[in-house]
């Protein structure tokens, strides 16, 4: 009985991703990434101090390095089983683990951080929603601008409005735009 | 006398009966959706509605977790992709019966078994919540230390992939959590002297970020897949079938609610042992398990919907999640200043009984979706991921965004996305990782209290976990994890759980 064909990479939380018996392209540099910060962190709490007593049991440093310590454990359990395991035939890193759509859409998620604050939350949600829908889903411009604007417009009022998420306003003068409107309305009545 | 009136709070205001509609409604897509998960959606959710009272914004995500459970078990019919964890065992039997065109009856004897399973949990909690709650209030200091380790330790160990990988998760959580200035002593952790860290990590960027944006990188790599069609055709119920499977569904409840208690093991657990007990008393079934038996869907959804009852208990009485979704929920709880323990039964009592009542109501809704409206079901699931995955990045933004109105949030939330998405590639699980961070203030108190009250002494702590059965019990069960990696227990776990073993290949 199979569930899913090709579901080995965690897309739902029921199928966490990895082979059992097998090693995919980059695990281990990532399990080496994880020993070696592991560590690290391990040395960092050992510098937690007590600013009120001795470093005992009791002290603010003893999880922290109980935790670190299995963290660094584990992460070289981890790493010396990932040794003994053959590759995955046929994936590569390129392909399967950061394909170049998956790059692209995670710099455009640093970008849209960037550009939040200056830029303000509707340019830029509204530039990152086109690029990015036009790139995913490759039609025409007059389909992708009307879904993503439409969107846009959906989740800014149910969220500045209904939940009255405040987001920066950066360039476009929304409190200004909402009080226009207020007014519109109330000098209807 | 107040307890009936704190129950009947939700009943008796509309906007609260409004809002549990809503989310059940919205619960009921989302676990539907590919690409939309219970968890992305309450963590997601959290952000916008912590300004709220807690009376709505409670209401709304009880209705999503009550709609979300049961959702996913339509993708699992219709799609063979269990929209959640609780939902693999769904897939065994459901899908091959959607195969052979029976989907629209597949999907109403699923609705009506996680209504009756549903209710079983909730009937469960509310005479049992109390007691434990009493029970509770004698718990020592490691006794609650050894609760949230067992918690993280078995989410770690049961969800499926290496244990190794949940413990290394779970730790990376309590170290996540700990971050910032020791409440105690007020000692910088982790901060490395910038004055950023110094207020610790929020969690729900964290949350965000794991389920939202690392979930959202990760379907990228289907968004070339068109959803299924599917015809449904009559889905509810005849009165005969329900009837039929009736006594398998209160022992499948059963299961789910015992199950769903114990801390670290939810709705996923008690859908497959559910299975597991369907395949074993079922003597003639009309058609074999796995070739579309209607009791290999009675049983694993009145469990895991049985499960959502059950999982309340150890969360709101001890304060201990039972997997990534309760953990997600006590957040949500932390948001709106309670405190999930012991204390929660006697200093908000009325707290316990709305959400009693709100689970009710969000089981009833869940009745009514799940039976009607069946071709918008059919439309909306059919939303391209093209659209959908930018818009949860979106989302995901803004939630971050929202909680503190800072960017910082929203990096670290990008940061933990980015991070769990190698994650998922390489198979580390990361529900112990919230839990890790949802449990990590918990887990540091108690260990210091503990310890103090043994004068900083390794010897008499261990001396004391054999004073109470309590302790000794909890004690031996953390050892029995551990245990279980060695090959001794993998043979007798392929007994045990050969449900699980079919899950796998």
């Amino acid at each position: 009985m199979n569930i899913e064909t090709d579901h080995h990479d965690g897309t739902s939380d029921a199928t966490p991703g990895g082979y059992e018996k097998q090693r995919r392209p980059g695990e281990l540099v990532f399990c080496a990434f994880l020993a070696l910060a592991s560590l690290f962190l391990v040395w960092d709490a050992w510098g937690i101090e007590n600013a009120f007593g001795p470093n005992g049991l009791s002290s603010p440093r003893a999880i922290p390095l109980a935790t670190t310590l299995v963290m660094a454990v584990s992460a070289i359990v981890i790493f010396v089983k990932d040794m003994r395991l053959p590759k995955v035939a046929g994936e590569t890193v390129r392909k399967d683990i950061l394909p170049v759509t998956v790059v692209i859409l995670a710099l455009m998620l640093v970008a849209y951080g960037v550009a939040l604050n200056s830029l303000g939350f509707l340019p830029t949600s509204a530039l990152f929603l086109i690029v990015a829908i036009k790139l995913l889903a490759r039609r025409g411009w007059a389909w992708t601008l009307a879904v993503s604007l439409g969107s846009l417009i959906l989740i800014w009022v149910i969220f500045r409005i209904v939940f009255t998420v405040l987001m920066p306003s950066g360039i476009v003068p929304e409190a200004e735009f909402i009080q226009l409107f207020r007014n519109l309305l109330s000098g209807a009545n | 006398m107040d307890a009936i009136l704190a129950f009947l709070t939700v009943f008796t205001q509309p906007e609260l009966l409004l809002l549990v509609g809503l989310g059940t409604f919205a619960g009921v897509y989302v676990g539907a959706i590919p690409g939309l998960s219970v968890t992305m959606a309450v963590s997601i959710l959290i952000s916008f509605t912590f300004s709220w009272d807690v009376y709505p914004a409670i209401s709304l995500m009880i209705g999503i977790y009550m709609g979300g459970v049961y959702g996913g078990s339509r993708t699992a019919i219709l799609l063979n992709i269990p929209g959640a964890p609780s939902a693999i065992a769904t897939a065994l039997d459901g899908y091959p019966l959607a195969k052979r065109g029976e989907a629209g009856t597949a999907i109403g004897v699923t609705t009506v078994m996680s209504f009756i399973g549903g209710f079983i949990g909730i009937g469960v909690l509310a005479v049992a919540a109390p007691f434990v709650s009493d029970f509770a209030l004698k718990f020592q200091p490691r006794d609650y230390m050894l609760l949230a380790v067992l918690g993280i330790l078995l989410v770690g160990s049961l969800s499926e992939g290496s244990l190794v990988k949940g413990i290394f998760a779970g730790a990376l959580g309590i170290a996540i959590g700990a971050v910032g200035r020791d409440p105690l002593t007020f000692t910088e952790r982790f901060t490395f002297d910038i004055p950023l860290m110094q207020g610790g990590i929020s969690f729900i960027a964290v949350m965000i970020g794991m389920f939202g944006v690392s979930e959202a990188l990760m379907q990228l790599h289907h968004v070339d897949k068109d959803a299924v069609r599917q015809k449904i055709s009559r889905i509810v119920p005849s009165l005969a079938t329900v009837k039929k499977h009736l006594p398998l569904s209160i022992q499948t409840s059963s299961i789910g609610v015992v199950i769903g208690a114990l801390p670290g093991t939810g709705g996923d657990i008690a859908a497959l042992m559910a299975y597991d007990h369907a395949k074993r008393v079922t003597k003639n079934p009309e058609r074999d398990f796995g070739d579309g038996a209607m009791e290999g869907l009675v049983a694993p959804e009145t469990a895991n919907n049985a499960a959502v009852g059950g999982a309340f208990i150890p969360m709101m009485t001890l304060g201990i999640p039972g997997d990534a979704v309760t953990a997600i929920m006590i957040g949500a709880l932390f948001i709106h200043g309670l405190n999930p323990g012991p204390m929660l039964m006697v200093d908000q009592p009325d707290m316990f009984w709305f959400i009693v009542g709100a689970l009710v109501m969000a089981n009833v809704f869940m009745l009514i979706f799940g039976l009607t409206g069946i071709k918008l079901f059919t439309k909306i699931v059919e939303m391209p991921r093209a659209v959908l995955i930018p818009l949860i990045m979106l989302l995901s933004i803004v939630g971050a965004y929202a909680v503190n109105n800072s960017l910082t949030d929203v990096y670290w939330m990008l940061g933990f996305g980015f991070f769990g998405y190698f994650m998922r590639h390489y198979g580390y699980p990361l529900g112990p990782v919230i839990l890790g961070v949802i449990l990590s203030r918990l887990l540091d108190d108690n260990w210091r209290r503990a310890i103090i009250s043994e004068r900083e002494d390794l010897g008499r702590f261990f001396g004391g976990l054999f004073s109470s059965p309590l302790s000794t019990v909890l004690f031996i069960a953390v050892i029995l994890i551990f245990v279980s990696q060695t090959p001794i227990w993998t043979r007798a776990k392929a007994r045990l759980f050969p449900a699980r073993k079919e899950v796998k290949q």
